[in-house]
């Protein structure tokens, strides 16, 4: 299976210059992954642990003062491997809702409040899109319609539509080109638990029809078990643990990926959860070595001093942790 | 549109009275149409004659009736507030749209124009070109003039808001979509601005007939062509309230007036549009 999206290495950075003095916030560092073809890649990991930095930087919709510091982004929609951030603006206009779209953090705000919903399908996706303009509408209310809209939609301030038809049209907005590679920031976090079950379904349906890879972004550990193929556990900018998303769920290795499990409400489950004691670390300033070990009931000495790479401890399941590698695998 | 006209009307006295004034004063301006003299000749009626049916709002000291010249007068003054208000609007929009969404130097230039603007003292400014230019101010001149004068407070007006629109994430979802820059400011942040617009053109042709009734009284525009300011300044030259001629000062100025509070009330009852908040006090469901 060949990857369609990999970063290698990748870091980016706030830089904030005020007198003279720079600050950096190190809100990608170092991370390396890889997302194939027809999968749904999650990344998890609590707020302001770098998980939008992170698919924005992949997305390059990275605005001052987040710049990119080093690594590299590649896409390949079939035609090579084509380096993100080395790419002509021309170039990058046309893969961009043709091969690449964005669903944005807060559905709310993406579509712009004073334009009907029709106006912003004409704006974003009618000019990647070919063919005379009663084909495009055609394609725009068949699409529309697949994720159950009713074509009046497209006459509807956003105002005038609940949450979850906001959602979708969002959704649609982003799909109607029928992308290779979507990238969907937090799209359920708004909604309530019913119609995000209905949401996961159709962007899993649409996913699956049109044999697009997906990067899917959300704090909530039930969705990601609900929806993605494999997992990727953000803490403090690193990505800490990646695997199959059961192999994540069965045999944690990352001891802050099992506290994150471990918070996970079961039916019939009585016990009091525990939370983990700390905070986030501040990412203009972070722990040396591992970044978790202030908060780890694991730590041993090495883990104060040496930043730990990921190594692949079963086929596919690659973890960030001194500790776990030299513990026997059960698994 | 006309439901919202429909519904302002019913709800909201200041729209239904601002409304109802401009009204007036636009039937006034537009029954110039009709005048039976032209209204720039002199000595064409038996002069000081005090209102009466013959002649509804007298005769003026130059032999010209008022009424008519009152019609010419609102016409021509309702005529260059709208084109100060035009032109003015559109450098605003431009100026203010483009530095609130291109940011960093872009913005620190317009606004240092801007900013120029706003500290240049206009009225001596209007006196001063009056003299150099003399023949060539015609009133169109002058409207042009003003309107390169009077667009900055608004066009910082407008920037603020821009900059706020800008870091919505609509702006982000549009660059995204690889909008250009100039796609963006007018498609998605132009209906943005639309309400504050009106609002400004109305307190802007407000401004403008001011002060150019402030230079016409004084006698620094072409006061041949007849204006309110110009009406003014000849009751002046003729000494029309020592004389007794009371009406030639009088009713230029409640048009005048009428014409003022018009606009500054339909600016204000603009505000129950604009901000839905306004509309919920009035209400009485809270702020």
């Amino acid at each position: 299976m060949s990857a369609v999206l990999s970063a290698q290495g990748l870091r980016a950075y706030y830089r904030v210059q005020a007198f003279g003095v720079t600050r950096e916030v190190r809100a990608v560092d170092d991370v390396t992954l890889a997302v194939g073809q027809n999968e749904i890649y999650g990344i998890a990991g609590e707020s302001s642990s770098g998980k939008s930095s992170l698919i924005k930087t992949l997305a390059r919709a990275i605005r001052p003062p987040l710049e990119v510091v080093g690594g590299s982004v590649t896409y390949d929609f079939g035609d090579g491997p084509q380096d993100l951030y080395a790419m002509a603006p021309d170039r990058l206009a046309a893969i961009r809702w043709r091969n690449l779209s964005y669903i944005m953090q807060g559905s709310m705000s993406v579509l712009n409040p004073v334009r009907r919903i029709r106006r912003a399908f004409a704006d974003f996706a009618r000019p990647h899109m070919e063919g005379s303009r009663a084909e495009y509408e055609e394609r725009v209310e068949a699409h529309l319609a697949h994720l159950q809209l009713s074509p009046s939609v497209l006459d509807a301030f956003p105002h005038e539509l609940s949450g979850g038809m906001r959602q979708r049209v969002t959704i649609a907005l982003a799909t109607v080109c029928r992308p290779r590679f979507i990238i969907a920031d937090e799209p359920t976090t708004a909604l309530d638990v019913i119609v995000q079950k209905d949401v996961l379904a159709m962007l899993r349906r649409i996913q699956q029809e049109m044999a697009s890879s997906m990067l899917f972004v959300t704090h909530d550990m039930a969705v990601h078990a609900h929806l993605t193929d494999r997992l990727g556990i953000i803490y403090a900018g690193r990505l800490v643990e990646e695997g199959a998303t059961r192999d994540v769920f069965r045999t944690p290795l990352h001891p802050y990926t099992s506290h994150l499990i471990a918070s996970l409400p079961r039916i019939g489950d009585v016990a009091p959860k525990q939370g983990l004691p700390g905070r986030p670390p501040n990412l203009a300033d972070p722990p040396p070595g591992c970044r978790f070990h202030p908060r780890c009931p694991l730590a041993i000495p090495v883990c104060r001093e040496q930043s730990p790479p990921l190594e692949a401890l079963a086929p596919g399941h690659r973890v960030a942790c001194p500790v776990a590698s030299r513990m026997p695998q059960a698994a | 549109m006309l439901r919202i006209v429909r519904d302002l009307l019913r709800t909201n006295w200041e729209f239904a009275a601002g409304t109802l004034l401009l009204l007036g004063v636009l039937v006034l301006a537009l029954l110039s149409f009709l005048s039976p003299y032209s209204p720039i000749d002199v000595y064409v009626v038996p002069p000081d004659m005090p209102p009466s049916g013959e002649y509804l709002l007298g005769t003026t000291s130059r032999g010209q009736d008022l009424f008519w010249q009152l019609t010419a007068a609102l016409r021509n003054t309702l005529l260059f507030g709208i084109v100060v208000a035009a032109v003015s609007r559109v450098i605003a929009l431009l100026v203010g749209l483009f530095a609130g969404y291109l940011g960093g130097g872009g913005d620190r230039l317009l606004m240092l124009f801007n900013d120029t603007f706003i500290v240049l003292p206009i009225f001596p400014i209007l006196v001063l070109f009056y003299f150099v230019m003399r023949d060539q101010m015609s009133t169109f001149m002058l409207a042009l003039v003003m309107a390169c004068l009077g667009w900055a407070y608004d066009a910082r007006l407008i920037r603020a808001v821009a900059m706020s629109v800008k870091a919505r994430e609509f702006t982000t979802h549009s660059v995204f979509a690889g909008m250009t820059p100039t796609e963006i400011v007018l498609r998605e942040h132009l209906p943005y601005v639309v309400p504050l617009l009106f609002s400004t053109t109305m307190n802007n042709i407000n401004w403008s007939i001011g002060l150019e009734v402030t230079l016409a009284v004084l006698g620094f525009t072409d006061v041949n062509t007849p204006s309110i300011g110009g009406l003014i300044y000849w009751a002046n030259q003729h000494t029309a309230l020592v004389s007794g001629i009371w009406w030639w000062l009088a009713f230029p100025v409640v048009a005048l007036v009428a014409l003022f509070v018009g606009l500054f009330l339909l600016a204000i009852s603009m505000n129950e549009y604009i901000d839905p908040r306004s509309r919920l006090a009035r209400l009485g469901g809270g702020t």
